[in-house]
């Protein structure tokens, strides 16, 4: 009898022990591997005021902006439900009821008002984009006045750097480390330049959240990434590189969501060197690149090739421009007519003793940029070109010392869903590395940035993007097509044109 | 006895001769690996450098015998191209610290009092440093290229030599042999060329022959890390690493030049041993 006694008791403890099991088991893990998240890239941490790492708030939903993009990349209100342009100066958003913060505070005008008004003070790009004059909080609604008319101030609110946090709460930590009180989904327990550890916020605006805890893991080598999806230590990928996706395709336990953005691969000449000053040479090297060949073999169809600024997406994309387009024999002609021959017959052409041999500055984090610089040196070298590859983390030094000839990076160039933030930040702005001017170009910006009328300012977008084509003051590469790779058990989470959403409430694990 | 001691010296003479042989083929086999490295471009049957995106990826086949890379390039003309590089580097590197490591060593036997302890404290300081740390932070400070990571890997390479070369030094400076060649008038630099040179040098080739696999294992490692040669040049080290996140897709494109190391190193490495066998005393009365 004692013996039976014993035997039931350790089966109650056994089932007991299996059942509370089964309960911690329950509790949904995401882990999640990219190589979109590091200070090199310059969005390490949570704080949105900061640099880049707005984009890592929102990715990683923490933070959500007033106003967000659907697919079509058009606006839709999200933490706002209404705005109105009371004036060219003056435009009244109404902001939604009942959402908290994760710190407890209850979102009013405000708390955003408060947010703002430390975002235009602190960050860099996010004052020149707004023209923020004057912000006045009543209830729900804020009323922003800005010092001269901005028609996109609603696209630029969703921005990430205008993701709206606790100011109260305020920022924890600095740099890579900073933490901050938003209205997403998760809510960040730990930040580091490497990792984020992002628990469920249990009192979501947005309904339930499915997922219990996601932990976000930063890579730098692709192999690791792909490797570690492959034993499961990650369940999810972005930045995923082209050689690995055919591990996955067609493979049932894995997803590949892929989506055209507006990441766009592109180069700018140096103006100040001596060398890129004409523009024959500027053109000949446009012309040398065979970008339809990078996309279909090096990019592995993922990329597609650009012409312009933007997307074929866009009414103002692709195929409303021209550019050069590849032809070794006219670049070779345009060299010659720009007096370079190879007179010492080593392959590469010379003027009054001089080989020209250009230094390309890429950076290694976007895996497509260093194939595109190994390749563009083999076929700029049979039009007689040299290229000295610099591809170096330390990139944004070398492109501010003006180190370069041609320097190749990668922007979201319509991250707003609006043309204006490609120009005044990189044609006209700080990151115009080549220093191009043009005063037609800024006049037209700043004709852009003056306009309300949508399709007068697609008009314009064309205009200007003709502009800086004929002028080879940049040439654009390739559009990449924005892969996430998950495990099959996982749902809710897709690409998205903007390249910011990617963990959402939506995300599943069955 | 007498037939005892016979069949000794018969057995003695086999086994020099077996070793002689075994030299005489690990020596056959270092030349052909110097003489493709010195013919490379002449040999390989494609332009190691010409891109043909048509045929990225082909795997292993008639025309291609060890496939093409992401770029359409034949692997077999860039392994070879890449022996260059690869081989002579090492060269270059073992005599660069061979030489320079058996000067101080002589030097400091030599001369002894102060300049021995500073330069031997300082050799002991690159000794205390893990070598292929060190190398990186040198390489990391003088940036990337072939010729920075030489003297990356001189630097911490040399103290071994000069250890070496300081000990037999020493013995034969206090052999009675060199007091007679002094009390005969002999200068230092005879005493130095014509003496301890001749008598220390066998070790010291040795060593050095058995440093070759060593060395080139590490400059590879360095350009495996992107601290050697520049793209597109080929070297086995750095074709690695561009290979290496296709390892699963494109396994040819890291087995290739992985290969190619393996089996270098290994002849040099059996060069080295052989030699050292054919050179001592020890071995050659067993």
């Amino acid at each position: 009898m004692k013996k039976k006694l014993i035997a039931a008791m350790l089966s109650c403890a056994v089932v007991l022990g299996i059942t509370g099991f089964t309960v911690s088991a329950e509790e949904k893990t995401f882990v999640y591997g990219t190589t979109g998240y590091s200070e090199e890239m310059g969005d390490a941490g949570l704080n949105p005021h900061d640099n880049y790492s707005g984009w890592s708030a929102l990715r990683y939903g923490v933070g959500e902006t007033l106003f967000k993009y659907n697919d079509n990349m058009e606006v839709e209100p999200w933490l706002a439900t209404e705005y109105e342009f009371v004036d060219d100066n003056t435009v009244k958003i109404t902001l939604r009821e009942g959402v908290q913060f994760s710190s407890g505070r209850t979102m009013d005008a405000q708390a955003v008002k408060e947010c703002l008004e430390d975002l235009i003070a602190v960050h860099d790009r996010a004052p020149s984009d707004l023209k923020i004059e004057s912000i006045e909080a009543e209830g729900l609604t804020l009323t922003i006045h800005t010092a001269e008319p901005c028609p996109a101030i609603i696209n630029y609110l969703g921005d990430p750097y205008g993701a709206i946090i606790d100011m109260e709460y305020g920022i924890q930590g600095e740099g890579g480390s900073a933490n901050v009180a938003g209205t997403g989904p998760y809510v960040a327990t730990e930040v580091t330049p490497t990792q984020i550890t992002l628990v469920k916020n249990e009192n979501y605006w947005g309904g339930e959240v499915k997922v219990d805890n996601v932990i976000v893991k930063s890579f730098s080598d692709a192999g690791s990434l792909c490797a570690s999806l492959q034993t499961g230590d990650i369940q999810g990928t972005y930045g995923l590189q082209y050689d690995n996706y055919p591990l996955f395709e067609n493979n049932p336990d894995y997803t590949i969501n892929s989506m055209p953005t507006s990441r766009c691969f592109f180069g700018q000449f140096n103006m100040d060197s001596e060398i890129m000053q004409d523009i024959n040479v500027r053109k000949a090297i446009e012309m040398g690149i065979d970008k339809e060949s990078f996309c279909t073999v090096l990019a592995n169809g993922r990329c597609v090739p650009a012409v312009g600024v933007f997307p074929g997406s866009f009414s103002y994309g692709n195929d409303a421009v021209t550019a050069p387009s590849y032809d070794p024999e006219g670049a070779k002609a345009l060299l010659e007519e720009a007096g370079w021959t190879d007179t010492d017959g080593d392959g590469y052409v010379d003027k009054d003793g001089q080989k020209l041999t250009i230094r390309w500055l890429t950076y290694p984090t976007r895996l497509e940029q260093p194939l595109l610089a190994t390749y563009a040196q083999d076929t700029l070298k049979q039009i007689g070109i040299e290229v000295d590859i610099n591809n170096t983390s330390d990139h944004r030094t070398y492109a501010a010392d003006g180190a370069f000839d041609l320097y190749v990076s990668s922007t979201t160039t319509a991250p707003t869903g609006d043309p204006e933030y490609f120009f005044t930040s990189t044609v006209v702005g700080a990151k115009n590395y080549g220093n191009y001017q043009n005063d037609e170009v800024t006049a037209l910006v700043e004709e852009l940035h003056q306009t309300f009328d949508k399709e007068k300012r697609g008009e314009l977008a064309i205009e200007l993007q003709q502009k800086i084509l004929d002028d080879c003051s940049f040439f654009f590469v390739a559009h990449l097509n924005m892969g996430i790779v998950t495990k099959s058990n996982v749902s809710g989470m897709a690409a998205h044109p903007c390249d910011y959403y990617e963990i959402t409430a939506d995300l599943d694990i069955q | 006895m007498i037939e005892e001691k016979q069949i000794t010296v018969r057995k003695q003479k086999i086994r020099r001769n077996h070793m002689k042989a075994k030299l005489i083929f690990f020596v056959v086999l270092t030349m052909l690996l110097i003489l493709t490295a010195l013919f490379a471009r002449a040999v390989c049957p494609y332009d190691p450098y010409e891109q043909n995106l048509l045929i990225a990826q082909k795997p292993p086949c008639p025309e291609h015998l060890f496939g093409t890379d992401r770029y359409g390039r034949d692997m077999l003309s860039r392994v070879l191209v890449g022996s260059t590089t690869s081989i002579f580097s090492t060269l270059l590197l073992v005599a660069i610290i061979t030489i320079l490591g058996t000067g101080i060593g002589i030097a400091c036997a030599w001369k002894g009092g102060i300049i021995d302890t500073v330069l031997m404290r300082i050799s002991d300081l690159f000794l205390a440093f893990p070598g292929l740390v060190f190398a990186l932070a040198v390489a990391g400070v003088l940036g990337g290229g072939v010729h920075n990571a030489i003297i990356a890997l001189a630097v911490i390479g040399w103290p071994k030599f000069a250890r070496l070369a300081r000990g037999l030094t020493l013995t034969q400076k206090n052999a009675p042999y060199m007091m007679a060649a002094k009390l005969s008038g002999s200068s230092t630099p005879k005493l130095l060329l014509k003496h301890v040179l001749p008598n220390i040098a066998g070790p010291v080739l040795v060593t050095s022959v058995l440093d070759i696999g060593t060395m080139m294992m590490e400059l590879a490692g360095l350009s495996f890390l992107g601290l050697g040669v520049k793209p597109p040049m080929a070297e086995w080290g750095s074709m690695i690493n561009e290979g290496r996140n296709m390892l699963q897709t494109a396994p040819w494109m890291v087995l290739a030049p992985g290969a190619a190391i393996f089996v270098t190193v290994m002849i040099f490495n059996l060069l080295g041993d052989t030699l050292r066998d054919y050179m001592d005393p020890k071995q050659r009365n067993k």
